[in-house]
């Protein structure tokens, strides 16, 4: 185990945000982007205004569900293996990408969706690594794929490269010439990646909410790519943090619904839920499985530091983040060097979760110095996580151990 | 969590070990913090204490300093030299003091002026206030903004007493950052005194009907700062204030609890990040068409500042310097 040079890390990081405050795709970019969101998100709630209402409720089943974890778990894990699924549970990074890896073997296509907990443990390298041949079907995690670059928003990945460089990225790897327009782009990659879809071996996918009662997975999505990967290849494996559990099938519906409201979605174009693996009963009433969808289905559930984050008084409340993206929209820091800001997880709420999922708060350090504690990000938050006391006494774990 | 052998940025301990020792972050001398109050004869002990922290006092030395370390990497020998002042005062015997004036503090006079003008307003208004300089210490907020709580909770027995010694019942604090100190931070960590803690704002708030009328005819727009308006949740106050004045204002595009911070806490990790946040929110404040900013902290007052090109003539007031307005009209 290295020593920590705080000293050291900050004036590399320090230079690494100073760039990307100067970059103008950067900063135009994410001028616009929090102008749309915060526009897109007022004309959101006044269409459905019972929203905020909602997101008290969630809390509260959030709240409920992390305290009763570790029985929603064991319920989530028979429902799904009622349902001819497979779950297995991964305490950790390695044992998720063991078991992930052994499912899917060597040698296999694989289509995958956007995943922050494939981002965090590395998925599609590490089955890159065993010999299979990985696409992101999320057009910007396929831009970024191709561009060999890091997600830069947990929503909108590729947020700082712009059109004109996508289309560069394009015509390189497509090998003819793509212009700068986006309706182009993005046809281009739909053609590539609907061949892939039905020649894949494998989809995965990760989830935005899981029932314990009925063991059913919801995934929002607004590409239809979700839709293809988990329905077309004949297996599916989904990995899900164990935050995402909820009790109820209703309850998953009210978390999605806040999920993607303050995602700006008025409703997202597609939302996928998923019980278990594809089947008919149509010859002489014979469950027959994998019918026109997967035959196998697959739920991880992945621990990797939640577990640790859940008992401690005053962080275990930032796994209640839905993951919609609206704080980093308000963080005056993120406004200027976007993912720069972040490894994985981005921002003052990313600095939490890094401090327990991606080693520890010495490897979150220079992320959880760079937040202004100024407190805006509780503001838009529907679950209200209080980033600022939790920011100050990681600072406070860091300088006293 | 795994833990590591930490070896943290001079700053963070010389900064600990100035509040530490010399009970404020630059280890500046009482007397020179306490400068301001010549002349208003305040008592030391008394109902209502008027409590500055240093704060604004600290101000110009913390600007100049970080001038310097917009081209000095924080992490370098001279950065350390600059924060050691203190430590070169005991090896050398040079007055701290002197050394950072001579680095920079054109805006001193400015910044320590905000008091006096700030007691002189609240006398006006009817306040008692009473002043213990000589024994006034910084609150200790950069020791929680750090993560140096263990420190803070011995240190903060020391601000709890040297309050107590003045035998007040209200502590009104110039800089909001010194009230959610004591409003929020110490309850949790030490046996603070059974006080009533207000900011400036509510105290004038209080009283808005006795201020002067200033003469102003064009509208100002008002900058609130995060810990006043969401950790003491003051924003409507100082609208009110205005109004009694009978001066008018602006919203800018982000307000009240949805305000966009300065940039200010950035300023001594990351100098440069802390001016671009700084002028994106100049940028917010005078696209409202108003050419000044009204201002109720003094880390907001001098972050913004950095905010400001040399050719724009938009201009910010700490919110005392323009109700003093009415004072000298």
């Amino acid at each position: 185990m290295s020593d920590l040079d705080l000293s050291k890390e900050l004036s590399e990081y320090t230079k690494n945000l100073n760039k990307a405050s100067k970059d103008p795709n950067i900063n135009r970019a994410i001028t616009r982007a929090v102008k749309a969101y915060r526009d897109t998100v007022e004309t959101t709630m006044e269409r459905h205004p019972h929203t905020p209402e909602l997101a008290e409720e969630v809390r509260q089943i959030k709240e409920y569900s992390m305290k009763n974890n570790k029985e929603l778990l064991e319920r989530a894990m028979k429902s799904i293996e009622k349902n001819m699924g497979k779950a297995f549970y991964a305490k950790d990074k390695a044992e998720a990408l063991r078991i992930t890896n052994e499912i899917v073997g060597t040698g296999k296509t694989v289509v995958k969706g956007k995943s922050m907990l494939g981002e965090e443990l590395q998925l599609r390298h590490s089955l890159e690594e065993s010999g299979n041949e990985v696409w992101e079907t999320d057009l910007g995690e396929f831009i970024l794929q191709l561009k060999n670059d890091r997600p830069m928003h947990i929503l909108s990945p590729a947020i700082h490269v712009p059109r004109e460089q996508v289309a560069e990225i394009f015509t390189e790897f497509f090998k003819k010439e793509i212009p700068p327009d986006i309706a182009q782009e993005v046809a281009v990659v739909r053609d590539f990646l609907r061949e892939k879809y039905f020649t894949a071996d494998v989809g995965i996918s990760g989830a935005n909410v899981v029932a314990a009662d009925t063991g059913q997975i919801t995934i929002i999505e607004n590409e239809g790519n979700v839709r293809l990967c988990t329905g077309a290849p004949p297996v599916h494996i989904a990995l899900v943090g164990i935050e995402k559990l909820v009790p109820s099938f209703l309850d998953s519906m009210k978390v999605a619904e806040v999920t993607w409201r303050y995602a700006q979605y008025a409703s997202p174009s597609y939302v996928n839920i998923i019980s278990g693996p594809s089947k008919t009963g149509d010859i002489e009433k014979v469950t027959t499985y994998g019918a026109h969808g997967p035959k196998e289905f697959y739920v991880i559930f992945v621990d990797n530091g939640r577990t640790e984050m859940l008992n401690d008084p005053t962080c275990c409340r930032a796994l209640d983040c839905l993951r919609c993206g609206g704080c980093m929209y308000e963080c005056p820091v993120f406004q200027v060097t976007a993912g720069h800001y972040g490894r994985t997880y981005l921002s003052g709420i990313g600095s939490v979760w890094t401090s327990f999922v991606e080693g520890g708060v010495e490897e979150a350090a220079p992320m959880l110095y760079t937040c202004l504690r100024c407190g805006r990000c509780v503001e838009r938050c529907p679950m209200k996580i209080d980033v600022p006391t939790m920011v100050g006494e990681l600072r406070s774990k860091l300088v006293s151990d | 969590m795994a833990t590591k052998k930490k070896k943290l940025p001079p700053v963070f301990e010389i900064l600990r070990d100035n509040i530490v020792e010399h009970s404020n972050p630059l280890a500046l001398n009482a007397k020179e913090l306490s400068s301001w109050a010549k002349g208003l004869d305040l008592p030391a002990k008394g109902q209502t204490l008027y409590y500055t922290g240093g704060e604004y006092q600290l101000l110009p030395y913390i600007d100049s300093l970080v001038k310097t370390l917009t081209y000095v990497d924080p992490a370098s020998n001279i950065f350390s030299w600059l924060m050691e002042a203190r430590k070169i005062v005991n090896m050398t015997g040079i007055n701290a003091e002197k050394i950072y004036a001579s680095i920079l503090a054109k805006d001193k006079e400015r910044y320590f002026s905000i008091n006096y003008q700030a007691a002189t307003i609240l006398k006006s208004l009817g306040y008692d206030l009473c002043y213990d300089g000589k024994n006034e210490i910084y609150s200790g907020a950069l020791l929680y903004e750090l993560g140096f709580w263990k420190d803070l909770k011995e240190y903060a027995k020391r601000v709890a007493k040297s309050i107590e010694m003045t035998e007040a019942k209200t502590i009104v604090c110039l800089s909001p950052h010194a009230a959610d100190m004591f409003k929020n931070v110490y309850p949790t960590l030490v046996d603070f005194p059974e006080v009533e803690v207000k900011t400036f704002i509510e105290m004038v708030w209080e009283k808005r009907d006795l201020l002067p009328q200033i003469d102003y005819d064009k509208p100002v727009v008002i900058h609130d700062s995060c810990r006043m308006a969401r950790e003491l949740g003051i924003s409507e106050e100082i609208r009110d204030i205005l109004t009694s004045v009978g001066v008018s204002y602006i919203e800018p595009i982000r307000n009240k609890v949805w305000t966009t911070c300065c940039g200010g806490p950035s300023k001594m990790l990351f100098p440069e990040i802390s001016k671009t946040v700084a002028e994106r929110r100049i940028n917010e404040l005078s696209d409202t068409g108003s050419k000044k900013a009204l201002i109720s902290c003094p880390y907001c007052l001098s972050a913004l500042q950095s905010g400001i090109a040399k050719d724009n003539d938009f201009v910010l007031d700490d919110i005392v310097e323009f109700l003093y307005r009415g004072y000298k009209a």
